[in-house]
Order: C-alpha cells, then sequence, then structure tokens
C-alpha cells in the first residue's frame, strides 16, 4: 500500500512552531482560502477547479433511465468520485481507501442529501421514465482541500448543467438535440458549498483550507456545508481531537460567510461564461417571447 | 403514524410522550459477553446494541501494517447491521459507505482519547452488532463502546458519550418559536432537522459531531447545547452502570 | 457472564413505566414500529380547569366539558364551528388520531380551532397517561379499545376535575364531563359506568338555537347512513381494443371526445356522430377515469336512464374538500356526497314535465387515446398536513386550473414549499382502485398570482410554445441581419420575378404600436373610371423556406399569440417585426394581390405578382381615421385611403346581402401603465371604419386566392372553412329567445340568422342585441383549415362570411396558415416551384390538424390573459356595474358584464346565508329565491352586480366576485 510521505520531524516542530505563532507557512490568514479558480468547458456541465495546487474537474452527464422501483417519483442522481494515482502517489486505483469513502459520503451528505438538485423534476414519467444525473469528480492534482473544491466544482457543474428538452406524448417520450430545442437547465433548489476546518493544539488553534501538508499534522478536521440562505446543511466532525463547543459554532459562523462569498464568486464566473456563450446577443434574438 | 411531529406544538409532548428535554430510557450492561476482552450491551429506546472489545493485541497484519503509527496502538472498528433491525429486512453490504463512515467516526474519536501510547504495535479491535435501530445509532454505538472499552479495561482520559439533539422547527422555516429536542427517535430523526454530538466527559469538549439534514444557521446553537447537556445526563447514567458493576466485581472477589 | 434477561422490577424506572410497542402494518406491507412508551406517565400536565365559567346548558347547570369520540368529529365539525355553541371542549389524543387517519382536512380544522382562544378547545393527550392508557385486551378491536380509551379519560378527567376543584376551594361549582358519541353500544357502556355521556342529536336539542343545529346534523346523518350502502370499489375495467373495435364496427360502441361540463364536474359529453345530440356521461362511475380531452369508446345507456342535462352547478372543491390525499385502502369510486349531489339532479329531472327532453346517456367502456397533458395547477393546502414537516415525502391534491380536470394525486417531499405556488404536474396513471389520477411534480411556476407564474401558467394552460427558437433556426435567417436591404441593383436573384412597385403610394393601418405589419395598401383611379386597388402582403415565405429548421418551428407553432402586455412569435423577430415587417419608409419584398374595380365594387379582374414595395406611412386607425376626416389633406395618399373606404363600405354591403354573419364576443382592451404595464383600466374595443376597411380587403385578398389556389391545387389547396351548425345548436337559444321575449330565430340559412339576429332587439335595452349574438355565436362551430382533397366542394363554404371559398393569406408573418397559402400561390404563379411536401395531401392534412389546434389554443390563451389582466385592474377595488344573465341553472346562474367582458357564477348559497331555498321554473328560465332572501332572477334579465376581487381563504388565490345587488 503506498502511502502519502510523513512529514518529517523537524517540518512538524517547524509549522506548528509558526502556527503557534499565528503564521501559517504559504502566508495566508487562519480563516483565508487559497486563490480560487473556475473554469468551464466548452461543453455544458464540465467546471475545473483549482484551489491552491489542488484542481479537481467535475463533469455532469444526463440519460434517460428506468428509476428505482421505491423511488418511483424521483430521478436518479449520483456522485462518483475518483482519486487516480496522477494526483497523489498515495491514491491507488481500484482500491477504496478511506479517505475516498469519506469524501464521497461528505459529497453525498453535502450535495445529494441536502436535495441540492431537486429529484423530483427529473422524472419524465413515474415509474417508468427519468433522468439519471451523473456527476463524475476527478481528481488530478492533490494538496489539501479535497471536499471543498470537489464540492464547488459539482456544483459550479450542475449550475453549469443543461440537459436536453423531452416531451411526453403518452407512454412516448421525445428527447431534443440541443440544437433541435433549447436545453434546459437543472432545477437547482439551493446551492451548498463546504469549508474545511482543521484543528491544531488541542483544539485551540483553528485552521481553514489547509494544505496537505498541515493536513497531515492536524489533530482533527471538521467540514461544514452551508449555502448562501444561511442554512446548514451538513457538519462532519468525524472524530478527533476534542474541541471547545463554543469554538466550533465560532466555526459555522465563518464557515457561513465564507460560503456567502464562495458562491457570489462562482455565479460571477457563470455569468462570464454565459455572456460567452451567448454569440454576440443572438439569445435575445432567438426569443420568443417579446414586449407587445 | 398515529400522529406526526407537527403535533408537538398542542402539548409540547413529542411522539411518545416525552417533553423536548427527556432522553428515552438507556438500559446497559457490561460484561455481557464471556469471551470478549470488554463488551457492552446498551438500549436507548427502541435502539439496541452489543459492543464487544478484543485487544489490545499484537497487530496481526505484522510488520508495519496494522498499527499505523508503530508508537501507538490501532483502533479498528467493524459495525455489523443485523437485517431486521429495521422497518424494511435489509442487508447492508460489507462497502456501505454509510457503516463505514460510522466506523472511521467512531475509529477517530477514540484514537483521541484512549491511551493509545500505552500500546505499541498493537491493535484494538471494537465490534459493534446492531440488533435495532430507532433513532440516534451512532450516539447509541459511542456510548457502547465506552463501556465495552471500560470493560476491557483499557485507559481513556474520560468517557466519551454521545446523543442527539434536533429542533422542531425545519430547515426552511426561522420560527423563533422553535423548540430544541433531545434524543431523537426513529420517526423523528426521518422528519426534524437533528445531529449527533459526542462529548469527552461531562465538559464542554466536542469530539464527534454530525449532522445530516439541513437547518437554519439560528436553531444550532440550541440543538448543540441541548445536545452537550444530553451528554451530561448520559455520562451519568453510564457512570452508574460502571460503578454498579465495579461494587458487583468487589463483591464477589471480596465475598 | 451475566444474563441478559431482567425483570422490570429490578430497574428503579420501570416502577410507572408500561413499554409498548405500536405495530403496524403500512399500506405496502411493511411492518413498521412506532414509539416507545408513555416516558414519563406522572409529568404530564393538562389543562384541568379550561374555563372559570363554563359553558352550561339545561341539562349541565354546572357548565360541562364536551369530550367528543371520533365519529362525532367526522359527522358534524361544522357544528364545532359554530359561534352560538362549542366551547369548552377536550380533545382526546385518541380521537386525534384517529380523525387524522380518518380525514386529514378535518384534523386540519380541528387543529385550528384548538389555536382558537374562544373556543377554548384543548387537547388532551390521554395516551401517555398513566391512568388513562388503556391497554388494548385479546380479541378486541381497534375500535373498541379507543372506545374504552374514550371513556377511560372521561371518567378519570371527571374525578380529576372534582379533586382540582375541591383543592382550589374557591368556588364549590364543579363543571361536569360530558361525553359525546353516536355510537349505541359505547353510549350504553358509558352510562353503565355513570358517566354523563349523550348522542351528539340529544345534546344539540338541547342548546339555544337547536332547531338550526339540528339542520347540520341532519345532512351529516344521511350520509352515516348511506355510508353503509353498497359502494363500488374499483372503476370498471376497459374493454380490450378488439372488443371495441367490434362493437364500434357493429354500432353498439361508439367512439368520441370526452368533454366535461365547466359548471358540473360529474357530467361529460361525447359527441358521436351517430346521435344529433351529445351523449352525457354522467357519474364518476360512468366516465370511468376519462379525463377531458381523451378519446374514448362508450356504450349508449337503455333509454330509461336517460337524462336532461343537469341544470345544477356541481363544483369538486366544494363537495369533496374532507378527503385524504393519501390513498385509503378501499377508496369508493364515488364519495357519498357526489352520489346525493347527483340524486337531487335526477330527483329534478324525473319531476319535469316532457319539456325536460330527456339525453340519451352513456358510460365510457374504453380509451382509446389518452390526451393527457401538463396540468398547471396549486396544491390544495388542506390536503397537506399543516406542520411544516421537512423531508418527509407525503400525498397532496393538486386542483387543475382548468376546473374540468379532476383533481391529481401527487407525491412530493416540497409539498410546504410548493405551498401558495404555481406548480405544473404531468398524470402519471389512473388505475381502477384510486378515485383520482396519480401524478408528479414537474416543477414550480412561481407565486401565484405573480404576473410572471400567471402568464407561464396560462401559456402552458394553451400549450403555447415559448421557449425561444433553437439555435439551428439561426442558420436559417440571413446572415447580414438587421442589416438586409433590398438589393439595389435589379439584377439581384431576390428581384427575379419580382414587379417593381415601389412608386405606389402604398400605406399600412394597424392597431397602435404594432410592429409585425403584415399587410398594406394602395388605390389609384384608372384612367377608364375604375379602380386600381392593391394589397400587399409581407413576403415570408421568401425568408422561410420550406423543410428547414426555421419551418418547421414554425410550422410547430403554427401561429403568434397575443397577450395583453406579450407576443410570442411564431418567426423570430427578426424576420417578425424587421425584415418581412412592411415597415414604413423602406423597400420591403411583397406578394401583391391587384384587382380591378368597379367604382360599384364590382371585381373586374385579379392578378397576383411578388414584388417590392415601399410603404409610405404606417398608420394606426385612428390616425388612418383622423386622416380621412380631415377634409383639408388633398393628397393622393389621402385620396387613395378614401377610395378604399368607400369601396369597403360597397363590399361590406354586397357581404352582409350574401348573408354574412355579425357575429359578436366580448372584447375589452386593458389599458396598461407604459412602464410598469400594471393594468390601470378596462376598455371595452371600439371599432372604426378603418378597421373594416382592412378587414374587407383582406378577406377579399383571402377569398381571391383561395380561389386561384384551389383551381391550381384542387387536390391540395390549403383553405379555410366554417361549417354551417346543425339546427338543433340553436334549439335551446330559439326557445329562449321564443320564451322570454316571443322572438323567433330562424336557422335555415346564415342569411336568415343574421337578419332574425338583427330583428333581435329591445327598444330598452340596446346591449339586449350584442347579448344574443355573443350567445349565438356560441352555437357556432368553430372555422377550421383543412386540406381541399379532404372535402366535397360544397362543403368548402364559410357560413359567417357567406363565401364558397376562403383561405388565410393575409397574415403570414404570425399565421402559418397564411405562409402555406403564399407557397401555392407563388407555384400557381409559377414563380416558383412547389415544395413535394405541399403536394401530400396527408401530410397537408397533419399541418391543418396542428395549426387548427394552436390556432384555437392561442385565441383562448389571448382571452385567459385579457381575463387576468381585467382581474389585476379591479384589484383590490369594488364595483358596481350592470350585467345581464346568460344562463340560469336550478342553484345559481351566470351573470355577464359587458363593461368589463366578463362572466362570473352566483349560487345561491353566495345570496345569503344560509343559503335561501331556490325554486326553479326550467320551462320559463326563472329561478325564485326565497327564505333567507328573495330575489326572482330570469334569463336576460339586467341585474346589478358588485364586482370585487376576493382572496380565496383556502387556496390564497385571487378570484372576480360577483355579488347581486339590490
Amino acid at each position: 500500500m503506498p502511502r502519502e510521505a510523513e512529514p518529517s520531524i523537524n517540518e512538524r516542530a517547524f509549522v506548528l512552531q509558526a502556527l503557534r505563532e499565528n503564521i501559517r507557512i504559504d502566508g495566508r490568514a487562519f480563516d483565508a482560502f487559497r486563490d480560487l479558480e473556475l473554469s468551464f468547458g466548452d461543453e455544458f456541465g464540465i467546471a475545473d477547479v483549482k484551489l491552491g495546487r489542488t484542481r479537481v474537474i467535475a463533469r455532469i452527464s444526463a440519460e434517460v433511465s428506468e428509476p428505482f422501483p421505491d423511488r418511483k417519483f424521483d430521478g436518479i442522481f449520483t456522485i462518483t468520485t475518483e482519486l487516480s494515482p496522477m494526483a497523489s502517489p498515495a491514491f491507488e486505483v481500484g482500491r477504496q481507501t478511506d479517505q475516498e469513502t469519506i469524501l464521497s459520503r461528505l459529497l453525498e451528505k453535502a450535495i445529494r442529501r441536502s436535495n441540492a438538485l431537486d429529484t423530483e423534476s427529473l422524472c419524465i414519467i413515474a415509474g417508468k421514465k427519468c433522468w439519471n444525473v451523473r456527476a463524475d469528480v476527478h481528481v488530478l492534482d492533490y494538496d489539501g482541500g479535497l471536499v471543498d473544491a470537489s464540492c464547488i466544482a459539482v456544483i459550479a457543474a450542475l449550475r453549469h448543467f443543461r440537459r436536453p428538452d423531452v416531451s411526453i406524448e403518452g407512454e412516448g417520450v421525445t428527447v431534443y438535440t440541443l440544437v433541435e430545442r433549447v436545453p434546459v437547465a437543472l432545477a437547482m433548489l439551493h446551492h451548498p458549498l463546504c469549508v474545511t476546518f482543521s484543528f491544531f493544539e488541542g483544539g485551540e488553534v483553528v485552521v481553514l483550507d489547509a494544505t496537505l501538508q498541515e493536513q497531515q499534522m492536524s489533530e482533527g478536521e471538521m467540514i461544514i456545508t452551508a449555502n448562501r440562505h444561511g442554512e446548514i446543511c451538513q457538519i462532519a466532525k468525524l472524530g478527533g481531537v476534542p474541541t471547545d463547543a463554543l469554538a466550533l459554532l465560532r466555526c459555522v459562523d465563518v464557515a457561513v460567510a465564507k460560503v456567502r462569498d464562495m458562491s457570489k464568486a462562482i455565479t460571477g464566473v457563470l455569468e462570464m461564461d454565459a455572456k460567452e456563450q451567448d454569440l454576440g446577443g443572438m439569445t435575445a434574438e432567438l426569443s420568443a417571447e417579446n414586449d407587445r | 403514524m398515529p400522529l406526526d411531529t407537527s403535533t408537538y406544538a398542542l402539548a409540547l409532548l413529542r411522539l411518545d410522550g416525552r417533553r423536548w428535554n427527556e432522553l428515552r430510557r438507556i438500559h446497559a450492561q457490561i460484561s455481557t459477553q464471556a469471551a470478549a476482552d470488554g463488551s457492552s450491551y446498551l438500549e436507548t429506546g427502541n435502539t439496541k446494541v452489543i459492543c464487544t472489545v478484543a485487544g489490545p493485541a499484537e497487530s496481526r497484519r505484522g510488520g508495519g501494517g496494522g498499527g499505523a503509527e508503530g508508537n501507538n496502538a490501532s483502533v479498528q472498528v467493524e459495525i455489523g447491521i443485523a437485517g431486521f433491525s429495521g422497518v424494511e429486512r435489509k442487508r447492508r453490504g460489507r462497502g456501505d459507505k454509510r457503516t463505514s463512515e460510522m466506523q472511521s467516526t467512531i475509529a477517530n474519536a477514540f484514537t483521541s482519547t484512549l491511551f493509545t501510547h500505552l500500546y505499541p504495535h498493537s491493535t484494538i479491535s471494537i465490534n459493534l452488532h446492531i440488533l435495532s435501530q430507532d433513532g440516534s445509532l451512532l450516539a447509541a454505538c459511542l456510548n457502547a463502546a465506552t463501556l465495552a472499552l471500560i470493560d476491557a479495561g483499557i485507559p481513556m482520559s474520560d468517557y466519551i458519550v454521545a446523543c442527539t439533539a434536533g429542533s422542531t422547527s425545519t430547515y426552511s422555516s426561522n420560527d423563533e418559536s422553535a423548540d430544541p429536542l433531545l434524543d431523537l427517535n426513529g420517526t423523528e430523526e426521518l422528519e426534524l432537522p437533528f445531529l449527533t454530538v459526542g462529548t469527552l466527559g461531562a465538559g464542554e469538549k466536542v469530539s464527534v459531531l454530525v449532522m445530516e439534514t439541513r437547518v437554519q444557521v439560528g436553531r444550532l446553537e440550541g440543538m448543540l447545547a441541548v445536545g452537550v447537556d444530553g451528554c451530561k445526563q448520559v455520562r451519568e447514567i453510564l457512570d452508574q452502570v460502571v460503578r454498579r458493576q465495579g461494587t458487583r466485581m468487589l463483591e464477589s472477589v471480596v465475598g | 457472564m451475566t444474563s441478559l434477561k431482567r425483570s422490570l422490577a429490578t430497574d428503579p424506572h420501570a416502577s410507572n413505566i408500561s413499554s409498548k410497542v405500536f405495530v403496524r402494518s403500512t399500506k405496502s406491507g411493511k411492518v413498521q414500529k412506532i414509539g416507545d412508551a408513555p416516558a414519563d406517565a406522572n409529568g404530564v400536565v393538562s389543562p384541568f380547569v379550561l374555563s372559570e365559567r363554563p359553558a352550561g346548558t339545561k341539562a349541565f347547570p354546572n357548565g360541562h366539558y364536551l369530550m367528543p369520540d371520533t365519529n362525532v368529529f367526522l359527522n358534524a365539525m361544522d357544528l364545532f364551528e359554530q359561534n352560538s355553541a362549542f366551547y369548552d371542549v377536550i380533545i382526546l389524543q385518541t380521537a386525534l388520531e384517529e380523525l387524522r387517519n380518518r380525514s386529514l382536512p378535518l384534523y386540519n380544522r380541528l387543529i385550528g380551532l384548538t389555536k382558537s382562544e374562544e373556543k377554548r378547545f384543548y387537547v388532551f393527550f390521554n395516551e401517555f397517561r398513566l391512568e388513562t392508557y388503556v391497554t388494548r385486551e385479546h380479541g378486541e378491536t381497534i375500535n373498541d379499545r379507543n372506545d374504552r380509551a374514550v371513556r377511560q379519560a372521561a371518567k378519570w378527567y371527571g374525578e380529576h376535575l372534582q379533586q382540582a376543584v375541591k383543592a382550589s376551594s374557591k368556588s364549590k361549582v364543579c363543571p361536569s364531563i360530558v361525553m359525546l358519541s353516536d355510537d349505541k353500544e359505547n353510549l350504553r357502556k358509558a352510562k353503565a359506568g355513570k358517566l354523563s355521556a349523550c348522542s351528539l342529536k340529544d345534546y344539540v336539542s338541547g342548546l339555544d338555537d337547536a332547531n338550526r343545529l339540528l339542520d347540520l346534523i341532519s345532512a351529516s346523518r344521511e350520509g352515516q347512513e348511506a355510508r353503509s350502502g353498497k359502494v363500488e370499489l374499483f372503476y370498471p375495467e376497459y374493454c380490450s381494443l378488439s372488443k371495441m373495435m367490434t362493437g364500434m364496427k357493429a354500432g353498439t360502441l361508439h367512439q368520441g371526445i370526452f368533454n366535461v361540463s365547466p359548471y358540473n364536474y360529474l357530467e361529460g359529453s361525447v359527441h358521436v356522430p351517430a346521435f344529433e345530440k351529445s351523449l352525457l356521461i354522467l357519474g364518476r362511475d360512468n366516465s370511468n377515469r376519462a379525463v377531458q380531452g381523451d378519446v374514448v369508446v362508450v356504450e349508449v345507456l337503455p333509454k330509461t336512464q336517460w337524462k336532461a342535462p343537469s341544470t345544477k352547478i356541481i363544483e369538486e372543491e366544494t363537495l369533496n374538500k374532507n378527503e385524504n390525499a393519501d390513498a385509503d385502502e378501499g377508496e369508493a369510486v364515488m364519495t357519498e356526497q357526489e352520489r346525493r349531489a347527483l340524486q337531487d339532479e335526477v330527483r329534478k329531472t324525473q319531476g319535469k314535465s316532457i319539456e325536460g327532453r330527456p339525453q340519451p346517456t352513456a358510460k365510457v367502456v374504453g380509451v382509446i387515446k389518452r390526451n393527457w397533458r401538463q396540468y398547471v395547477g396549486h396544491i390544495d393546502n388542506k390536503s397537506s398536513s399543516i406542520a411544516k414537516q421537512g423531508r418527509k415525502q407525503q400525498t397532496v391534491f393538486l386542483i387543475p386550473m382548468d376546473k374540468r380536470i379532476p383533481k391529481i394525486r401527487v407525491r412530493t417531499r416540497q409539498a410546504d414549499e410548493l405551498m401558495s405556488k404555481r406548480i405544473l404536474v404531468t398524470i402519471d396513471s389512473w388505475d381502477q382502485d384510486s378515485r383520482y389520477p396519480v401524478g408528479h411534480f414537474v416543477r414550480s411556476l412561481g407565486e401565484l398570482e405573480t404576473k410572471g407564474a400567471e402568464t407561464e401558467a396560462l401559456l402552458l394552460e394553451y400549450d403555447v410554445q415559448y421557449r425561444p427558437f433553437p439555435k439551428a433556426v439561426l442558420a436559417c435567417l440571413p446572415i447580414e441581419g438587421h442589416d438586409w436591404k433590398v438589393p439595389a441593383n435589379t439584377e439581384d436573384p431576390g428581384w427575379r420575378g419580382r414587379k417593381d412597385l415601389r412608386d405606389l403610394l402604398v400605406c399600412s393601418i394597424d392597431p397602435v404600436g404594432c410592429q409585425d405589419i403584415d399587410d398594406a395598401l394602395h388605390a389609384r383611379p384608372l384612367p377608364n373610371g375604375n379602380f386600381e386597388v392593391g394589397v400587399h402582403i409581407a413576403d415570408v415565405s421568401h425568408f422561410v423556406k420550406p423543410n428547414n429548421a426555421m419551418d418547421a418551428e414554425a410550422s410547430m407553432r403554427g401561429t403568434t399569440v397575443y397577450l395583453v402586455d406579450k407576443r410570442i412569435d411564431m418567426l423570430p423577430t427578426l424576420l417578425g417585426t424587421d425584415l418581412c415587417s412592411l415597415k414604413p419608409y423602406v423597400e420591403r419584398f411583397a406578394f401583391s394581390t391587384i384587382w380591378e374595380i368597379t367604382p360599384n365594387a364590382e371585381i373586374v379582374s385579379a392578378s397576383f405578382t411578388k414584388s417590392v414595395i415601399r410603404s409610405r406611412e404606417a398608420f394606426s386607425y385612428e390616425q388612418a381615421q383622423l386622416r380621412i376626416d380631415d377634409v383639408a389633406q388633398k393628397d393622393p395618399l389621402t385620396l387613395g385611403m378614401r377610395t378604399l373606404l368607400a369601396l369597403s363600405k360597397k363590399l361590406r354591403q354586397k357581404r352582409m346581402d350574401a348573408g354574412a354573419l355579425n357575429l359578436a364576443s366580448p372584447e375589452v382592451r386593458v389599458q396598461t401603465e407604459s412602464e410598469t404595464s400594471d393594468p390601470v383600466d378596462v376598455k371595452t374595443k371600439e371599432l372604426l371604419d378603418t378597421n373594416s376597411l382592412v378587414e374587407e380587403f383582406m378577406l377579399l385578398a383571402n377569398i381571391s386566392v383561395a380561389g386561384k389556389i384551389y383551381s391550381a391545387f384542387p387536390q391540395t389547396a390549403l383553405l379555410r372553412r366554417h361549417a354551417a351548425p346543425p339546427k338543433t345548436n340553436f334549439d335551446e337559444l330559439a326557445n329562449q329567445l321564443k320564451v322570454k321575449r316571443g322572438l323567433d330565430l330562424h336557422t335555415e340559412s346564415s342569411k336568415a340568422v343574421a337578419d332574425s339576429l338583427d330583428a333581435c332587439v329591445d327598444p330598452h335595452e340596446p346591449f339586449f342585441n350584442t347579448l344574443v349574438r355573443i350567445m349565438a355565436t356560441r352555437c357556432m362551430m368553430s372555422a377550421e383549415y383543412f386540406c381541399s382533397g379532404t372535402q366535397a366542394y360544397p362543403d368548402f363554404r364559410h357560413y359567417g362570411l357567406a363565401s364558397p371559398i376562403y383561405t388565410h393569406f393575409t397574415s403570414p408573418i404570425r399565421r402559418y396558415a397564411d405562409l402555406v397559402a403564399h407557397r401555392q400561390l407563388a407555384a400557381a404563379i409559377d414563380y416558383e416551384p412547389l415544395d413535394a411536401s405541399l403536394h401530400s395531401n396527408s401530410k397537408l392534412a397533419g399541418v391543418c390538424k396542428n395549426i387548427n389546434v394552436r390556432h384555437r389554443n392561442a385565441q383562448l390563451a389571448g382571452r385567459a390573459s385579457i381575463e387576468y389582466y381585467v382581474g389585476q385592474a379591479l384589484k383590490g377595488r369594488v364595483v358596481d356595474e350592470e350585467g345581464f344573465v346568460m344562463k340560469v341553472f336550478s342553484n345559481g346562474f351566470v351573470v355577464f358584464v359587458p363593461r368589463f367582458g366578463i362572466e362570473g357564477l352566483i349560487r345561491l348559497r353566495d345570496l345569503a346565508s344560509p343559503e335561501p331555498e331556490g325554486v326553479f321554473d326550467a320551462e320559463k328560465y326563472v329561478l325564485r329565491t326565497e327564505g333567507s332572501r328573495e330575489v326572482r332572477v330570469e334569463l336576460f334579465g339586467k341585474v346589478r352586480v358588485r364586482i370585487s376581487d376576493v382572496r380565496e381563504e383556502s387556496t390564497g388565490k385571487r378570484k372576480i366576485k360577483l355579488e347581486l345587488v339590490g
């Protein structure tokens, strides 16, 4: 089993001493994210996220399939994550590590369970046909902050994605190509984003968006998912160093503020992209609804 | 369903007749399994868990494998959920992500409270068997594991005690009249936002905090406070169980 | 090793705890364990003393607390909501739980009552109290156990109350606990146990206004008795396809489209060729899951079961408001209330003389084709649990906007977010064992009553294609975009075969602000004394070539839809409002029809040509009228317009002489504030001479073109016809006119109809004529497009216009039919070859079918939009206006208000409360009421109504409400 190289004792002492003196190795404030870079692919539903050196690509695809028999009125939405050895030598193909399980579980809770994507709107004919929306998360480079980056990628990609329009006649379903009919955006109920906090010094020092190195030395972490309406979608402090309850509540407030900022940033990039897609204002030309 | 959680407002009584700050009855026993190094049986309401602990023992996977950090003991958790434990008979596969998340949560929580440095190159394995589920499952597992670890005689800084706390409001509404609720049963968990909190002893130090439902940020503080308070009560109950067991052991030795 | 066995006695907490686990099987057969136990039975406090001075009756002078059982709530919830009685009620948890399972809406009402301070309703959680908890005994039914629990609670509460009163020593009077139940056995046992108990009826008899309250019970009691009768649990099974086919061949079964009456949701009708009158389909079991618009196969019922169409308004909302959305097992097809409503109906028809003219009735035995679409509606908030339940999936009722569509069961996890929203659902299935169809939520359109949501709702309801044009259309537009110009060089291929008519003084006349100008006109004198008149139509077929993406899109959309503030285009705006539009001062391609007309408006010759024109001016109707009327204007353009006006009047007279009908439909215009487009006022449309000027020449052009393309393509010309209505259509109106006004309506020909309509005047009431015309219009068939090969020549006739042949040619920007006619005309004059698709009879038939539907929907959508805006303009206002009675039912009548072009229903129960007794004379069309309010309403009568807009409490929806004044 390949493993991440452990930081040496000297490195460890250096980083921790610096943290004690309120300094992070990369010079960031304790509650600062690394630079976020978001771009979209040429097709709908591809988002490329760079958070510092961590890079994640999410791709959304949709096809018509049969719903689960116990959920006749819902479409299917799955998120799959893939940690390839390309990103880090510690990742292995074919074997699920704990980290991968936790990542996919957290994305599941943050996005799927919190109902970010309205699966009821994916139903075409109850019990017979529905949309199967798949989000594939590929980690291309790994330097900590995996959950945060993946979540941004999936949410941005979902917001960018357009599924083909369908019409129903009796039992028959017609799926129109993107040229035949203007494709439809997915119905999103809210846009959850994750913020990871790492604890050091018995929970005395709390650091946001830890790099891989910081993550290896931390005594515990907590991932908070929130949306810009001030709702907490998920909290996961899965063990680790016991930390004061009040400190945790402070983290929640920080997370809510950070999520608001990030949400705004993502919306900005989406708008820019929409403008680029709209070749010289042709969208206005194609609108069928016009003022009298 | 006879009634749903909406009737709470009528008399501030919950589905099963409890008030907001009442725990369900906790019944626990220690040393229930003779073959194990430590064992316990715990019921909170209709949630029933058996826990056995083996070890500390030499790592099975010799060499560097099992004892990940050679100087400390590693904690391994295995959870088995009985097919008949829920409403629907369902077998959960080994790869079930929810189970493995719980496993790693419990392992992480105890790794930082057990004195693992006393047992280098060894493994402590915790086996949990869930016989019946009716809410607060993770909390019950943590409590049962604490008792079994005590039974096994593994030193720890304090008990890890856990319980759930919910809120009568839904995530979308920001109604100020919403009450926090302590120790949710299965039906309530389906309908209301809730979190599981695990503290170290009776203090305010939170080791485990898991929430899987959407809730307004304003509700959170109340829920957490009620949860931490509930943990204090749970610690009291578990402590009595341990003390009773201790007295019994002493009696049997002396007697 | 210690044993896991433990006795409860060893547990320190166990002494006062009984642990119970409810086990119940869910519908799907799962077994569910519920709840743990009364956790701490001693801690539960209930409000022992509800009020200082509880209400009393003669029988209970000390005052009393009522303790009803479940059935009492189920049967007489109305009683509990009365203000005159029923205070101090203790609701037992046992009863509440049972009620919730039986009827969620009633449960919600009861919970509502507990919130009222003055009614003093309290919930006593008897199941959580050790003293009042009872264990179900072996062999005891759950109902018996619950009854026992109620008695136990009554007993304990009574005893406890006495202690409490004694202890407080403030008053010595102790109120008694009165158990209410309609179950005789329960009452007997209660009396044996020395409890004060009585039946609801006995209790109510002791109250002050007993008579009135007893009436309220009796209604519900009837239901109780009827319930024991036989009920259908399933809809009948559909016949197999082969059986239906054989039946249809043999003439025992008939196929037709199922239509539901807008006034009575239990009455449907199917028109089949074999019967002159539509077949009536009464009741849920006969309509057997058919939904408005489905193609069904019906079997005619024996003559003894034939009935007259209903004279009563039956609305689903009021009948079945207490239903549970969650499907119960063994739910009856018809509810008791429905059965009774229909029975009343039957009694009335049987009491009537032969005049009632029974109509054949039928039942649906199969569905050939479902015509289900997506339906817009709102969630019945009574059907959902009031509490906001986070993630639980629940079933709710969707009430469609279209009253003819039944409620739809929808399972959703977002019920509370969807409350008070306009939402879109589809029907998935309608199984035999479900009273209502089952569907799923598609998406939310937004808050109810917001302009965006309501506009989108009506676009969806009328299937208007409002989504943007697909990208593929871009490729079909001229690459120059808005810079496109008529080529300056006349050698350009665009000029091939075109006449240069740029010198003609052409102008267009349209409504104010019209951007898509289809037509322009000119007239000039000829040396021989005749006139040359030209109608120039936008040459859309130059830009929209057959069979490309844009053509496909336009053919699918069929027509541009005009709403009050919006236009849903058939063609992209680049073409519609710019390149094709015959804008003034610029050169445009056109398709011209040019006649030589004598001063007496005789047509000497007609010719058709592609052309290039330059419109001199775009007038509005008002501007054109002013210009014509202004004698100072003597320029050639104005002279030309005067010529056109003079000719148009003569053309019109000729048409009228030939028997063209002058029909009326209620038309109003909504004035909007330009900035916000909020409606500020409603005006009836004014008609100017210039309106009919344009109309006459367009009719002339259409008729000329129709003749031309028919002679060129006798099999495949796209024409428009208007069939003569079957005589029976006018029967009712003729009878009404005869009875009420002694007027005769002759219907042998359109000429006869036109003349008798002209004679329908009431010297005291100028509007009477218009009213009759509106009603006559509703008796007509609708005009339709067709392909000439599918009909015999005599059937080409346009009844309304009294023309033997007709087509649509003059509005190709906004109607696809005109575009097809353009292509056919271009081929007919050898301008270009005809596309293969226009040679195919079957393809054209398909096109016709689609555009007929689109055309009708566009009209309905436009009307609905006006209706919505009229409602908005009336928002917050109360206006008294005069109205006219258009239709009379036995329990209400329909009033038409000309000022706003609205018609509304006034039911007897709207007149006064309690509902006055109505006496309906079906032969005289008179409805008299007695009792609480006495009025006499007759058909065609003028009434004053108060128009206000009210917010419906249950749905949060605004609605125009009419009230009878004076």
